[in-house]
């Protein structure tokens, strides 16, 4: 497991273009956010210009990774070490950030435009700004300091852009995220204190050298994981998640549901693999929850009246199916072949989630802010007058169900095909209920849709190319089950 | 083992242990957020004791400073508003979420009493060559007590920065103060107090919409907001 997260001896030596893409693609971010502050943006076109650069690193970066491999940096500054490293998930992570925050900083212009004009609005181009330099950060970072640094700015500026809307419920919501993260990242470091005093190091590539297990490895990995999981919105600690969207603003849902959780979650299962070598009730309970959440979280959705709560709901869900993988991942009695579909399946799921999610966040904010209303009732006659934004949610929701040929799909293929060479029925069981759940609250939002009793009221029109945006993450993700051959490649080179 | 005994880190853990307590179970706002600004002093002193002399200028700063600043902004004690509807924590809760949180609380110190005889043998064989470390551990488990127990958000917030200081001084307990540990621990005073920070303009704003009341922190408010 371990050589697949890159954490081995790099062939070559980084490039000097490779520091200057690395440097751009970690500080553009927050350098670009904290111009925002200074002069907001108003129209999309100057935000993409200026964006520009974070996506030309990004492609950098990957060019150099298909010529070079697995690149390593390190520093020590007063005693205190810090190392990087940038291997094939690194990269398709780092687009992914790339070109989700990339979707959200152009769907913001049209929304704040739009909406009432809020005293605090441009603050939410720094925090954005911080946030997709703290997520690049941690899919580089191989120190647990780095990650610690990384994690925390990620959690602080996903806060501050939650409560951006200044409604009582934001506070209170927000309030109760912020007391829980923090209390999260201090059993995180709780976890990362024992292991300094056991082993004397933070390098994740030394300690996965000299970890064994042992009570020490295991209860910092269940400390870290508790934190962790707090953080990811994992079921059972995944109470503070739908509130919080409740009333957010569209493009801080979609970067939140989207990218922050699955940060988390990617450190969690780096952390566990290198601590917990041979551990099988870890990674199974792990799978129990992720079962039982693919359960409630769907049930959640189906049940609920409000077009957030449900989509946020899935959220919930749709990390059960990450949850589920747990054991093909780290389990010690799993074959190499499972565990590398497993493997495949996990990161493509996790991957294509994120762009369905974003652009079902945004699909549902587009409605939300044409119709006026939160609800799902308020959606009747929203077939007729809004076909594109309803369109953009169908083909989310595609990816989501796992139908053909989505990323979901091939995601969930992959996933099957490991469960079943390993023999996990009850997670192929459960792999199944959740699609027929999805099926289930989708469909419902479909029917409140179609009805054409609503009295007539006023459609807000929206600014243009919101809807675009929307459409065009929707339908990445429905390529990145075509052309799933991209990704994969570049997960298959993780540690060469 | 009485070689070992150190007096002034024992006068430190107690008086550590002492104010935490206090500044965790006194309904008093205002007292409460003073015995803070203690706390973080004495962290201090125990910071200089122990020989890390860069975090003991960093928690005076941020710990007992900047924290303690944000801590009766939250209060409200800067705004010129008059007398501030924060002084007593007045919430009374009723008994079977007493009673469950209760539970909550013992499961947490069994955790932690687990965590203590495996990860930290030295400690469990003779506990009171470390007293500072001893100290830290009672203020996580005070802390974390604090953190359920109360449904004030000035409590919570509080009980937090005792926890996060808990937690650095078992962080310095078992690890030494090396620089990768000072580094960890300067960090987490940073993001301890954005977090009080953010979370005194969030509390400050909460009062101003909709009163004192919602400090209480549950999801009713939410609901009818909504």
């Amino acid at each position: 497991m371990i050589w697949r997260f890159g954490l081995s001896d790099s062939t070559f030596e980084p490039l000097i273009s490779a520091h200057w893409a690395l440097g751009v693609a970690l500080a553009a971010p927050l350098l670009l956010g904290l111009m925002g502050a200074v002069l907001p943006p108003k129209r999309a076109w100057p935000v993409a210009l200026g964006y520009l650069p974070v996506l030309v690193s990004g492609v950098a970066l990957l060019c150099t990774f298909e010529q070079s491999g697995l690149m390593r940096w390190q520093w020590e500054l007063a005693g205190v070490g810090v190392s990087l490293r940038l291997n094939g998930l690194g990269v398709l992570l780092l687009l992914t950030t790339q070109w989700i925050g990339f979707a959200a900083a152009l769907y913001t212009p049209g929304l704040l435009r739009l909406g009432e004009t809020e005293p605090l609005s441009r603050w939410l181009w720094p925090l954005m700004g911080g946030l997709l330099s703290a997520l690049s950060l941690i899919w580089l970072a191989t120190d647990l300091l780095t990650l610690y640094v990384a994690l925390e700015l990620m959690g602080l500026a996903a806060v501050g852009m939650l409560i951006l809307s200044g409604k009582p419920a934001a506070l209170l919501a927000g309030m109760r995220y912020l007391l829980l993260a923090l209390v999260g990242s201090l059993a995180y470091l709780l976890g990362v204190a024992l292991v300094l005093g056991q082993w004397g190091r933070l390098d994740l590539q030394g300690l996965a050298e000299m970890v064994e297990p042992g009570p020490v490895a295991w209860i910092s990995a269940a400390l870290m994981g508790a934190g962790l999981a707090l953080k990811a919105a994992l079921f059972p600690l995944h109470g503070w998640l739908s509130p919080v969207h409740g009333s957010a603003w569209t493009p801080v849902s979609a970067l939140h549901a989207a990218l922050v959780i699955k940060a988390s979650l990617f450190l969690l299962l780096q952390l566990w693999s290198i601590l917990l070598t041979d551990s099988f009730y870890a990674p199974h309970i792990i799978a129990l929850l992720g079962a039982l959440a693919i359960v409630w979280g769907g049930v959640l959705a189906w049940r609920t009246d409000s077009l957030k709560t449900l989509v946020a709901s899935s959220t919930v869900a749709q990390l059960g199916y990450l949850m589920v993988v747990f054991p093909l991942l780290l389990s010690p009695d799993i074959s190499p072949l499972s565990r590398a579909l497993a493997w495949d399946g996990f990161w493509l799921q996790l991957i294509g989630h994120a762009f369905a999610k974003a652009a079902m966040f945004m699909a549902a904010g587009n409605l939300m802010l044409a119709t006026g209303e939160a609800t799902l009732k308020g959606l009747a006659g929203t077939s007729r007058r809004m076909p594109l934004s309803l369109l953009v949610l169908g083909i989310a929701a595609v990816t989501l169900m796992g139908l053909p040929p989505s990323a979901g799909f091939t995601a969930k293929w992959l996933l099957l095909d490991a469960m079943v060479k390993s023999q996990q029925w009850w997670a192929i069981a459960a792999l199944l209920i959740g699609s027929l759940l999805t099926a289930a609250y989708v469909f419902r939002l479909f029917r409140y849709s179609f009805y054409e009793s609503a009295p007539r009221h006023h459609y807000q029109p929206l600014a243009p190319g919101m809807d675009l945006i929307a459409l065009t993450l929707a339908l990445a993700a429905f390529a990145l089950g075509l052309l799933a051959h991209f990704p994969l490649t570049l997960l298959h080179e993780g540690g060469a | 083992m009485i070689a070992s005994f150190d007096a002034t880190e024992t006068v430190l853990a107690l008086c550590l242990t002492g104010i935490s307590l206090v500044c965790l179970y006194d309904r008093h706002l205002v007292r409460a957020c003073c015995f803070f600004v203690a706390f973080a002093l004495t962290m201090t002193t125990a910071w200089w004791h122990i020989g890390a002399s860069w975090l003991a200028v960093v928690e005076f700063l941020l710990g007992a400073l900047m924290t303690g600043l944000s801590l009766f902004y939250a209060l409200g004690l800067f705004l010129p508003r008059g007398a501030s509807p924060l002084i007593r924590d007045t919430f009374v809760d009723v008994w079977p979420r007493k009673v469950a949180r209760v539970f909550l609380v013992l499961g947490w110190l069994v955790m932690l009493g687990a965590v203590i005889r495996f990860a930290i043998p030295g400690l469990f064989n003779a506990p009171l060559e470390q007293p500072l470390l001893l100290a830290g551990i009672m203020m996580i488990a005070s802390g974390l007590g604090a953190f359920a127990l109360h449904r004030h958000l000035v409590r919570r917030l509080l009980a937090f920065n005792i926890l996060g200081s808990g937690v650095f001084m078992v962080l310095v307990g078992v690890a030494g103060p090396t620089a990768t540990a000072q580094a960890l621990i300067s960090v987490g005073l940073c993001i301890a107090w954005l977090g009080s920070m953010l979370a005194a303009l969030l509390i400050q704003q909460l009062v101003y919409l909709a009163g004192a009341d919602s400090m209480r922190g549950d999801g009713d408010l939410g609901e009818r907001a909504r």
